[in-house]
């Protein structure tokens, strides 16, 4: 009896499911909408004039046309927002793998402190770290270059990539290892033929996560890139800052969207909850 | 979470090679992170060589700022909209986490899809506030034609209200799914040993939930919201683009003194943010101490 | 340093090579004296620009008519002139004007910025010559400057020697003349009941409580709302007319007085604006906030500069169809123009003096209009006939109102180092709803910008 009454969900934990659902991905509906609209005012519920219906006698490119031209800067934005993205998933795997290695493995004084430290990155306000940065960067001539905007996206990114990489060392038997080398294989084949190949789903998972948070990262960007590093969600900024939405705005919060959904749908076997036991304050 | 025993459960003084792999990381956590902290600390108290400025230590900045009244208001404010915005996550993600738990028809699927907000910027989520959530918004045209409202003025304000419905519903939106992660991954970790053993010893559901499962979660709870709350509090763009005009939150005042083209002012703006980094590093300290108490009551650490 | 060290360079590879210096190996600061002495022959100029290759174009990017004019006609025109325009969209002037000030702090001066241009006006122009942060008096020294009138005997020139009150000395070359003109919802308000004036509007909103907006200030478009209250309810009855003096030559008492009537105004009209009726008055940020709930039927009417602001709305489907012009404040609509600088700091002002010298062009005034909407900055009447014909046939419809309607009810703009303290007062006396007496109100603020 009890057990059964644990394993289906009751009316109230659907009806919640639903709620979350229709709050999270509902407004989705009306956006893409919004994207194809010309004319759409209070109170109708379907645009009273269509971008397609306008579109031969518009004398300039509307909505998805405008989106799609050189003009918009959004494929400038979407080029920047992933060459950007891979640059840092990998310098974050760089700068994690050996570490998350010692951490997993060896036992130090200071080390739950030094644990404690590396996730405060993600208890800092974004602005204070993006603010004192800007000023170095500066004077540094890193502010508004590719180079700054990387770097200073590995701050709220090693937190979460140490984590994951940490947890995966951790699953891993030593013993393989060792019986690689008995065997009479040098370091760098036991890395490579061993180490890495074992370790990969979860650098995969540490690598696409990261490439995420970095894609959705825009304080940051925002601060070093001084704008003339453009990104997908900076792009997005601009266009809703003035606090209204129209078909442009509408479209380049859906391209802004496309690699998050992308990714949905590729990690959703890569990126387990697991992940997210952060586990601070332990 | 269970601690494994470790086959050194001894500690070692560090190899040098393991130093060597440590070192990349420090390097990017002290000398940028780190260094980030102290150069704004420094810059509240006044140092800026940069610009000529160089009168460390002048806490006037501070006394400036603290003597206003207009900062309290924004701190008010700003600590409003973290509070809400975490606890109405919370009060959303733990039965969602539990629903979730049990691997129904679809769930994986639906998960998957409940995960979206996570993966997309902020201001998808503040576009999608814009569209649905303004008196010409989406929901205001429903409420019209159910004939409740005749008038977009009728509807009531959300967007651009002091009291900040529209940035704290971007707020829950884009959070939900990571807390509802953060928690069920604590709750796979646990298994339903537990809470079933409780239900078969006749306890009754809000019992069981009460007792047991809520206890058992709070790691995953506090974690969550630990990190819910510091970005909420230091977040910019919903506040600036939906906020309620004066008073402002403390990082989009920060952000216009900031923006001034008296750079002096630049220095009032870091004088800003670090207060906001002392009031929210006290809260979250208070917080992980009243947790910590919590467990060792429980006797768990 | 760099640019100097590079262009140090070049100099000694080209004398290496050619045995002689050329003019275009110059230095910043020397071609910058030259070309202002007017001693420089213009095809120096267009040499140079094509040497420099790039120009940065720093404009407000928030029209997606403005920026398809400009990356569709203008940037292939100059291409045609060997210059690539690098247009850089804004979302604020004010940001781009802290940049050039911040690198001069920093000690970035000549030719060493990254600004080349920007679309400018009021009180950013105004910040700008205050801190010596402009690249000279260029304006009338370019071939196409003939298209605009610089005789300071004509009082038709007073809108390209002065702009918000502030000697432009030429340091700045007319780009736009705009008009602050609100546009109404046919559907919603009949011709009897459009207002012409501030009593009539308080009227109508008696009757139709929370139907009118205005941005709020600081944004210029809620500034220039402001001031033209404030010209109406001149309780000396003189309009525009005393605010036109400078903050020093008027006196903050005597300011005080004159906007004494108009901020009593904008207190009783804030219960009957946009939420006003539900306690919660609301200001939109922005143009595109405004439009938005125009288009919405929140509000009724939409001010902001638009001569073609109606017919730029219908072409992009963000106003009603049912849209119209009105004339609003009758005859306190204020008129006044926008301009294109270049920063001391200019990394390549050749090619900044090229793209501005394409921009005052009649061709390119009237696919200005044509295109983006955006009325032209040139002096019809400095035209040859078939120049005339072009911008005139150039020119987009109006709705309901007739452009000798409109010309007749113009008043000049506010003096930018009036529009700081009338801002300043604005967010203290209508923002945080201050109860202090208006002089010192005045007082505080004028304190407080020393």
């Amino acid at each position: 009896m009890a057990s059964a009454s644990l394993r289906s969900l009751t009316f109230g934990q659907k009806l919640l499911i639903l709620a979350v659902l229709a709050f999270t991905i509902g407004p989705f509906a009306p956006l893409i909408i919004q994207s194809l609209a010309f004319r759409w005012a209070w109170p109708d519920l379907l645009p009273s004039v269509w971008w397609l219906e306008q579109r031969q006698i518009s004398p300039f490119p509307l909505a998805w046309d405008y989106v799609l031209s050189p003009t918009s800067k959004v494929l400038e934005a979407t080029v920047n927002t992933i060459g950007i993205g891979v640059a840092v998933s990998l310098l974050c795997l760089l700068i994690c793998l050996p570490a998350a290695r010692v951490l997993a493995r060896a036992n130090f004084r200071g080390k739950k402190r030094l644990e404690f430290f590396l996730s405060l990155p993600l208890l800092v306000p974004e602005a204070a770290i993006g603010i004192a940065l800007l000023m170095i960067f500066t004077g540094l001539g890193l502010s508004g270059t590719y180079v700054g905007v990387i770097i200073v996206h590995l701050i709220p990114t090693v937190p979460y990539m140490v984590r994951m990489l940490t947890a995966v060392y951790q699953g891993l038997d030593q013993g393989f290892e060792d019986n690689a080398r008995v065997l009479g294989a040098n370091d760098w084949q036991v890395l490579t033929r061993v180490t890495l190949p074992m370790l990969m789903p979860g650098v995969l998972a540490g690598a696409l996560f990261t490439f995420l948070v970095s894609t959705n990262l825009f304080l940051l960007t925002f601060f070093i890139g001084q704008g003339s590093i453009v990104t997908l969600p900076t792009l997005l900024f601009s266009q809703i800052s003035g606090g209204a939405m129209g078909a442009t705005a509408a479209g380049i919060a859906l391209v802004a969207s496309l690699p998050g959904l992308i990714l949905l749908v590729l990690s959703d076997r890569l990126i387990r909850e697991e992940a997210f036991a952060l586990g601070i304050g332990e | 979470m269970i601690q494994h025993d470790r086959p050194s459960s001894h500690r070692q003084p560090l190899s040098l090679r393991e130093k060597l792999q440590l070192a990349p990381l420090l390097l990017v956590m002290l000398g940028l992170f780190g260094g980030a902290l102290v150069l704004g600390l420094l810059q509240s108290f006044g140092f800026a060589p940069w610009f000529g400025i160089n009168e460390f230590p002048n806490p006037d900045y501070f006394v400036a700022l603290w003597s206003s009244p207009d900062f309290w208001l924004s701190l008010g404010l700003t600590l409003y909209y973290g509070v809400v915005s975490t606890l109405l996550g919370l009060i959303i993600s733990v039965p969602l986490a539990l629903a979730f738990e049990r691997r129904f028809c679809g769930s994986k699927v639906l998960l998957a899809v409940s995960r979206l907000p996570l993966m997309v910027p902020y201001s998808v989520g503040i576009a999608l506030a814009l569209i649905m959530l303004g008196n010409g918004g989406i929901i205001s045209r429903l409420a019209a034609s159910l004939g409740l409202i005749s008038d977009p003025g009728a509807f009531p304000a959300i967007l651009h209200s002091h009291w900040g419905w529209g940035i704290i519903a971007v707020y829950v939106w884009k959070q939900v799914p990571f807390m509802t992660m953060a928690i069920l991954a604590v709750l796979l970790g646990l298994g339903q040993g537990t809470r079933e053993a409780a239900m078969v010893l006749g306890a009754r559901t809000h019992q069981v939930f009460w007792r047991v499962t809520l206890p058992q979660l709070m790691p995953g709870i506090v974690s969550a919201s630990l990190i819910c709350f510091a970005f909420n509090v230091g977040a910019f763009e919903a506040p600036f683009i939906l906020g309620g005009g004066y008073p402002e939150t403390l990082p989009v005042l920060a952000w216009r003194y900031f923006n001034d083209a008296n750079y002096v002012y630049q220095l009032q703006g870091m004088a800003v943010i670090v207060s906001l980094t002392l009031v929210s590093g006290v809260i979250l300290a208070g917080y992980l101490f009243a947790y910590r108490r919590f467990e060792r009551k429980r006797g768990r650490l | 340093m760099k640019n100097l060290k590079k262009i140090g360079w070049s100099a000694v590879l080209l004398t290496a090579l050619l045995g002689t210096t050329t003019a275009h190996a110059m230095d910043d600061a020397e071609f910058r004296s030259q070309f202002l002495s007017g001693s420089m022959d213009w095809s120096e100029v267009t040499k140079r620009a094509q040497d420099e290759g790039t120009v940065n174009f720093y404009y407000w990017g928030g029209s997606d008519i403005i920026n398809l004019w400009i990356d569709q006609v203008a940037k292939p025109a100059l291409a045609e002139e060997g210059v690539t325009l690098n247009p850089v969209r804004i979302t604020a002037t004010k940001d781009t004007v802290d940049v050039i000030l911040a690198q001069l702090a920093s000690g970035k001066g000549e030719g060493e910025g990254s600004v080349d241009m920007l679309w400018v006006n009021g009180e950013n122009f105004f910040t700008l010559k205050q801190q010596g942060a402009l690249w000279g008096s260029f304006a009338d020294k370019l071939p196409n400057s003939v298209n605009f009138e610089w005789d300071n005997a004509d009082p038709r020139a007073q809108l390209n020697l002065s702009d918000f009150g502030t000697a432009t000395d030429r340091m700045e070359m007319p780009w736009s003349g705009e008009q602050y003109v609100c546009a109404v919802d046919r559907a919603h308000v009949s011709q009897e009941e459009t207002p012409a004036t501030f009593e009539d509007l308080k009227a109508y909103l008696e009757q139709n409580p929370g139907k009118f907006a205005y941005v709020k200030p600081p944004h210029y478009l809620g500034n220039t709302f402001v001031q033209s209250v404030l010209y109406a309810h001149n309780p000396e009855g003189t309009g525009a007319e005393p605010f036109q003096l400078s903050l020093e030559e008027l006196g903050a008492d005597k300011l005080a007085a004159l906007i004494e009537p108009g901020f009593a105004y904008l207190k009783e009209i804030e219960p009957l604006l946009l939420g006003g009726p539900q306690g919660n008055p609301r200001y939109p940020e922005g143009p595109s906030e405004l439009d938005n709930l125009f288009l919405n039927s929140e509000v009724h009417f939409n001010c902001k500069f638009g001569l073609y602001g109606v017919y730029a709305g219908l072409i992009t489907g963000t106003y009603p169809e049912t849209a119209e012009e009105m004339i609003f404040p009758a005859g306190n609509m204020i008129k006044n123009k926008s301009y294109l600088a270049i920063p001391l700091n200019s990394p390549n002002s050749a090619a900044a003096l090229v793209a501005i010298n394409y921009f005052s062009s009649v061709a390119s005034q009237a696919a200005m209009m044509k295109q983006a909407g955006m009325p032209a900055g040139l002096d019809t009447w400095k035209l040859a006939e078939a120049d005339q014909a072009i911008i005139n046939e150039a020119a987009p419809p109006h709705y309901g109102v007739t452009q000798a309607e409109f010309d007749a009810n113009i008043a000049p703009d506010t003096n930018a180092s009036l529009v700081d303290v009338i801002e300043g007062t604005w967010l203290e006396v209508i923002e945080r709803g201050s109860d202090k007496p208006i002089k010192d109100v005045v007082a505080e603020v004028v304190a407080n910008l020393k």
